[in-house]
C-alpha cells in the first residue's frame, strides 16, 4: 500500500476539556488512486488531512507512506518528507499575492531536488499566457489552477486537496476536478481530496466517510466516473 | 465609547511597533527640548555676560605706552584698559596664563568663591577641576603662593585656548587665572595690552560731544569697523605704532563658543524633525495596518450606527495617545537633561551660570507639535479607510492584495528565485520602503556625524597643518627685527589687513623668504608652488573670488595703510585664510625696513629671551596636544553611535515585523511546502539587506554635504575653514556598526518567524 494509516488517535485540550478528533482511523490507499475523504465540519477530516501531510501530529497510531513511517519522524524529517513528496492544494488556493503566477509555482520549485520546468507545467494547466500576471488578475478557478501548478511542479508522489473546489462555482470546478485526474492519470500521483460534496466521490477510486472522528463508512470505487460527467 | 477600552488592548497586542514610535517620540522631543533650552541659554548667559563684564572690541598692542588714555577715551567715546599677562609654566606641560585684574573693560566674573584681596588667585574651574585645585588651596606662582580665592571667567577668554590658532581646549595642560594690580606688578613679568570697548553710539548726538570729526564720521558709518578704523588712524597720526590689532571678531577664544551655540542651533529643530518625519511615516504605516486588520470591525460598527466621527476619533486616538506619552515624557526628559547639559557645556566654555531659563514657546512646541504631526499622519490614512462603504469594509478591504506599479512594471525573469523574492517583498510596501531608507539614512547620517568631525578634524592637523608647515619651532616677536637671523631659521612678517572695499573682511598677509623651506604650499596638481610669488590660500581664494591676474586692495589693521596685491597662484591647503609673498616685498609695500622681520621658523629651538616674545609655539606639541585633546570628541562619537545604533534598531526592528506580520500567511505557507528554518529566514528576514546597504551608501555623501554646509555657515564669521571628510576606515566601522543594527533587529525577530505555525495557511481567508 502507498498510504497505510493505522488506529489514528488525535484529541486537542482547551483548558479542562479534552476533544478528541479523531478516534482511531484506518485507510489504505494504493499508489496512483484518488481517495476521498467525506464528511461534514468537525468530523475530524481537515485533522487527519493535517497529520497525513505532516503538518501536525498524531497522540497514537501509525502512518506509513510510501514506505516511510511518517509517525516516527523527527521535525526536520517532516519538513524534509513535506518538501520532497508531498504536494498541497488548498480551498482558497493560498497564492502569495505579490508574486506573478510564474512566481508563485517558483515558491515550490524553488527547494525541490528535481522540480518540473515550471512553463511546462503552466502549460499543462493552461496558464502559460498568464504566467506575468499576478493573483488579483486571475479568476478563482485560474487562481486554483496556478495552486495546482505550484503543487505539481515539484512532481510530489502525493497530493492533498482541502476541498479544492469549496469556492469554487459549478462549471470552474468541473474544470479543476478534471485537471487532477488528468494530473493523476499524466503523472501516477496519488492524490487525497476532502470534500463536503458527495458527488465528487464518484471520480475516486476509494471514498471514506468521517463522522465525529470515526469512519461512518468506507466504499471502493471499481468504476471511477470522468470529472466532466459529474453533476450536482 | 466602550470600543475606546480595545485601544490599550490593541496597543499591547502589538507591542513592538507601538514601542518603536514611542521611543522615536522620546528622543525626538527629549533632543528638541535639550537642545532648543541649551542653546537659548547658552546664548542669553554668553550676551548676559559680554554684556555685564564689558567684553572688549578689540585688542591691541602698541609700540609704546599710550599715556593719554582719559583724552583718548574721551575723544572716541569708548572705554579703553591697559591689560597684561604672562605665561608661567608650573611644570614642563602645564602653563597658567596670569593676567592683571581689569577694573573697566574684559571684566574677571567671580563664578564661585570670592573676588581677589591681597595674596589671591583666581583661577579658570576647568583648569582647577583638572589639577585638583579647590577653593582655599594654595597656588605657586615662580617663588610667591597665592590663595584661591574663588574661579574667574573672563569675557575674552571664553573658550580656553592656549594659542589663537588652537582649536580645542585642553584644561589639564593649559588655563588662566587672575591676580590683583599690586601682586601682578610685584613681579616685574608679562607684556601689556590694551582692550578697548566703544560706547553705543545714541542718536544724533554723536559718539562723544568732544569728539568732532571722528564723532560725525562715525554717524555716517556707525560700525564698530569704521569706528576703530578712526581710532587707529589717529593714533598713526599722532605717532602711534600699533603693532598688534585683534578685533573681538576674530578672537577664536570668543568666536568658538558662538559656533557652537549656532551649531546646536541648527540641529536643535532638524535632528528632532527628522525624527519626527521618521514617527509620523512609521504610526501612519503601524494606523494602516490597524485599520486593514479591523476593516470588517469597522464595517460592522458603521452598519449597526456608528458614525464616522465617532469611529475617526476612536481610531485617531492610537497616533494622539502615542504622541502625547512620547511628547510629555521627552519633554520632560528634555527639560531634565538641560542642567547637566548646560554643566558639560561650561565645562567647555568658561561663563558664569545664572538662573536657567525655559522657552514656554519651545516647550510648548515639543508637546503639541508631535499631537499635531501623529494626528495628521493618523487622519489622513483614516480617511482613505473610512471613505469605504459599511459593505465594502465589512468585505474586508484587502489592500494588501494590490499590486503597485513598479511590482507590475518590474522584470524580474533573469534572477533567481529568491532574489525576485527579496525584491518584490521590499516594493510591496512603498511606506514601508521610504521608512526603512529614511531610517537608515538617517542612523548613517547620525552615526557618521561623530566619525566625520573626528576625521575632519584630524585631516586638518595630520594633512593641514604637518603637510604645509615644515617647521618645530614658530616664535613671534613682540617688536620688529632686523639682527641676522640665527643659522638655520627663516624669517617671516606678518600684517593684519582689511579689504579695502569692507572693513569687516579681515585676513593676514604672511611674508616669507623667497626660498623658504618650512613652508609647503601646493597647487591642486599637488605640485609644490615657489614661494617667490603671491599665493592666496584656498579658503580666502573663494571668501575674496580671488584667482591669478586678481587684483586685492587692502587696508593695513595697524597702521591703515592702503596697498594692493597681485595674485600669482592659489594653494590647496585649509590651514587658513592668508596670503603668503615674499617678505622683502611686504616690507617694502608696508612700509617697513628691508631685511626686517617679525618672526622666525626653525627646525631647532633657539634661545630667545622670553620677554622678547609674543607668542612661541612647537608643531610637534601642537599636534601632540591637538590628538590628546580630541580624546574627548571620541566620547561624543560613542555617545551619538550608541544614539544612531538605538534609532537604527527600532527602525530596523519595527519594519521587520511589518514584514514578518504582512508575511505570516507566506511564511506558515513556506513551512508547509517543507522551506527550512534558515530558507525562510533568510527569504524573509534578509529581504532588507539590500536598502540597508543602499541607505548607508546614500547616507554618506549626505553628510558630507550636510556637515560641508553646516560649517561653512558655522565658519563665516571666523577664520576656520575646516574640509569636511570621511576617512575609509570610519566608513568600515560605520558600515559593521549598522550591519550590526541589522543583525541583532533580525536575530530579535528570529522567535517572531519561528512562532508563526502551519496553521496560519490552512485558515488563509481567499486569494
Amino acid at each position: 500500500m502507498f498510504i497505510s494509516i493505522e488506529k489514528l488517535k488525535k484529541s486537542y485540550r482547551t483548558g479542562e476539556v479534552e476533544t478528541a478528533v479523531l478516534k482511531g482511523i484506518d485507510l489504505k490507499l494504493k499508489k496512483g488512486e484518488i481517495g476521498v475523504i467525506l464528511g461534514p465540519s468537525g468530523s475530524g477530516k481537515s485533522t487527519l488531512m493535517n497529520i497525513l501531510g505532516g503538518i501536525d501530529r498524531c497522540d497514537s497510531g501509525k502512518i506509513t507512506v510510501d514506505g516511510t513511517v511518517i509517525t516516527d519522524l523527527n521535525d526536520d524529517q517532516l519538513t524534509n518528507y513535506r518538501r520532497d513528496q508531498v504536494g498541497f492544494i488548498f480551498q482558497f488556493y493560498n497564492l502569495v499575492p505579490n508574486l506573478t503566477v510564474a512566481e508563485n509555482v517558483e515558491v515550490v520549485s524553488n527547494i525541490s531536488k528535481a522540480p518540473l520546468d515550471t512553463d511546462e507545467v503552466l502549460k499543462a494547466v493552461d496558464l502559460l499566457d498568464k504566467k506575468h500576471r499576478f493573483p488579483r488578475e486571475l479568476s478563482g478557478g485560474e487562481q486554483q489552477r496556478v495552486s495546482i501548478a505550484r503543487a505539481i511542479v515539484k512532481n510530489p508522489k502525493l497530493l492533498l486537496c482541502d476541498e479544492p473546489t469549496g469556492a469554487l462555482d459549478f462549471t470552474t470546478s468541473r474544470e479543476i476536478l478534471k485537471l487532477l485526474q488528468q494530473i493523476n492519470k499524466g503523472y501516477n500521483t496519488t492524490i487525497l481530496m476532502i470534500t463536503h460534496n458527495t458527488a465528487i466521490s464518484a471520480m475516486a477510486d476509494r471514498v471514506l466517510r468521517l463522522r465525529s472522528g470515526e469512519i461512518a463508512g468506507e466504499t471502493f470505487n471499481g468504476k471511477t466516473v470522468p470529472a466532466e460527467r459529474i453533476e450536482w | 465609547m466602550v470600543i475606546n477600552k480595545k485601544i490599550t488592548r490593541t496597543m499591547l497586542e502589538n507591542r513592538s511597533s507601538y514601542l518603536g514610535s514611542l521611543v522615536l517620540i522620546i528622543i525626538s522631543c527629549l533632543l528638541f527640548t535639550m537642545m532648543t533650552q541649551l542653546s537659548g541659554n547658552m546664548a542669553s548667559l554668553t550676551s548676559a555676560f559680554e554684556k555685564d563684564y564689558v567684553q572688549d572690541d578689540a585688542v591691541f598692542v602698541t609700540a609704546g605706552k599710550l599715556d593719554n588714555i582719559r583724552e583718548l577715551e574721551s575723544k572716541f567715546g569708548a572705554r579703553i584698559e591697559e591689560g597684561a599677562s604672562f605665561d608661567y609654566a608650573a611644570t614642563k606641560d602645564k602653563t597658567l596664563r596670569i593676567f592683571r585684574q581689569n577694573t573697566k573693560v574684559d571684566l574677571p566674573a567671580v563664578i564661585e568663591g570670592k573676588n581677589l584681596s591681597g595674596g589671591d588667585i583666581m583661577v579658570d574651574p576647568s583648569f582647577a577641576k583638572a589639577n585638583g585645585l579647590k577653593i582655599g588651596d594654595g597656588l605657586r606662582v615662580f617663588d610667591r603662593t597665592f590663595k584661591i580665592s574663588g574661579f574667574v571667567s573672563l569675557p575674552n577668554f571664553i573658550y580656553i585656548l592656549k594659542n589663537e590658532t588652537d582649536i580645542i581646549n585642553d584644561p589639564q595642560t593649559f588655563g588662566i587665572a587672575v591676580i590683583g594690580k599690586d601682586d601682578f606688578d610685584r613681579f616685574d613679568k608679562g607684556s601689556s595690552f590694551y582692550s578697548i570697548k566703544f560706547d553705543p553710539v545714541s542718536g544724533a548726538g554723536g559718539v562723544n560731544s568732544a569728539s568732532t570729526n571722528s564723532a560725525s564720521a562715525a554717524n555716517d558709518n556707525g560700525s564698530i569697523g569704521a569706528r576703530e578704523k578712526q581710532f587707529r588712524d589717529y593714533l598713526k597720526a599722532s605717532g602711534v605704532l600699533v603693532s598688534q590689532w585683534t578685533d573681538i571678531g576674530d578672537n577664536a577664544r570668543v568666536n568658538y563658543v558662538k559656533i557652537k551655540i549656532e551649531g546646536i542651533r541648527g540641529v536643535s529643530t532638524s535632528m528632532p524633525a527628522a525624527i519626527l518625519l521618521l514617527t509620523c511615516i512609521l504610526t501612519g504605516i503601524v494606523v494602516w495596518r490597524m485599520l486593514q486588520r479591523e476593516s470588517i470591525i469597522i464595517g460592522t460598527l458603521y452598519a449597526q450606527g456608528y458614525r464616522r466621527k465617532e469611529l475617526r476619533r476612536h481610531y485617531l486616538m492610537y497616533p494622539l495617545t502615542i504622541a502625547a506619552i512620547g511628547a510629555i515624557t521627552g519633554t520632560a526628559l528634555g527639560a531634565f537633561t538641560l542642567r547637566p547639559m548646560l554643566a558639560v557645556m561650561v565645562s567647555y566654555f568658561n561663563i558664569p551660570v545664572g538662573s536657567i531659563t525655559y522657552s514656554a514657546g519651545y516647550i510648548a512646541a515639543s508637546l503639541l507639535l508631535p499631537m499635531f504631526f501623529l494626528g495628521i499622519s493618523g487622519a489622513f490614512v483614516l480617511q482613505k479607510v473610512l471613505r469605504n462603504t459599511p459593505i465594502d469594509l465589512m468585505k474586508g478591504v484587502r489592500e494588501k492584495n494590490r499590486v503597485n506599479f513598479i511590482e507590475r512594471k518590474l522584470k524580474l525573469d533573469r534572477f533567481r528565485f529568491a532574489t525576485k523574492f527579496r525584491i518584490r517583498e521590499q516594493l510591496r510596501s512603498l511606506s514601508r520602503l521610504a521608512f526603512l531608507l529614511i531610517g537608515v539614512v538617517m542612523a548613517t547620517m547620525l552615526l557618521l556625524l561623530g566619525f566625520t568631525a573626528k576625521s575632519s578634524l584630524d585631516n586638518l592637523m595630520n594633512y593641514g597643518f604637518k603637510d604645509t608647515y615644515k617647521f618645530q619651532y614658530e616664535y613671534v616677536y613682540r617688536s620688529l627685527q632686523e639682527a641676522r637671523t640665527p643659522a638655520g631659521a627663516e624669517k617671516f612678517s606678518a600684517a593684519s589687513v582689511t579689504l579695502k572695499s569692507n572693513s569687516d573682511t579681515s585676513f593676514e598677509i604672511v611674508g616669507i623668504e623667497p626660498g623658504a623651506k618650512y613652508l609647503l604650499l601646493k597647487n591642486k596638481n599637488g605640485t609644490a608652488l615657489n614661494p617667490d610669488q603671491v599665493i592666496i590660500t584656498r579658503p580666502l581664494a573663494e571668501k575674496l573670488k580671488a584667482g591669478p591676474g586678481d587684483i586685492i586692495d587692502v587696508v593695513g589693521k595697524t597702521d591703515s595703510r592702503e596697498y594692493s596685491v597681485t595674485v600669482d597662484s592659489i594653494a590647496e591647503t585649509f590651514i587658513g585664510e592668508f596670503i603668503f609673498m615674499p617678505i622683502e616685498q611686504l616690507n617694502k609695500q608696508i612700509g617697513l625696513p628691508a631685511g626686517s622681520y617679525m618672526g622666525l621658523w626653525s627646525d631647532t629651538a633657539l634661545a630667545i629671551p622670553e620677554n622678547q616674545l609674543y607668542s612661541a609655539r612647537t608643531v610637534e606639541d601642537s599636534v601632540k596636544d591637538f590628538n590628546k585633546s580630541t580624546e574627548p570628541i571620541q566620547t561624543t562619537v560613542g555617545v551619538i553611535s550608541f544614539m544612531s545604533f538605538i534609532i537604527g534598531l527600532i527602525v530596523i526592528y519595527v519594519v521587520t515585523s511589518l514584514i514578518i506580520e504582512e508575511n505570516k500567511g507566506n511564511i506558515s505557507l513556506m513551512k508547509v511546502f517543507g522551506y527550512r528554518r534558515k530558507e525562510v529566514n533568510s527569504l524573509i528576514l534578509n529581504s532588507s539587506s539590500i536598502m540597508i546597504v543602499i541607505g548607508y551608501i546614500i547616507g554618506i555623501p549626505l553628510i558630507l554635504t550636510t556637515m560641508s554646509m553646516f560649517f561653512k555657515s558655522l565658519t563665516e564669521s571666523v577664520k576656520l575653514t575646516l574640509p569636511v571628510v570621511i576617512s575609509y576606515p570610519y566608513v568600515i566601522i560605520g558600515f559593521i556598526v549598522i550591519w550590526l543594527t541589522y543583525e541583532i533587529s533580525k536575530a530579535m525577530s528570529k522567535r517572531k518567524v519561528d512562532r508563526i505555525s502551519m496553521a496560519e495557511a490552512l485558515k488563509a481567508g481567499t486569494e
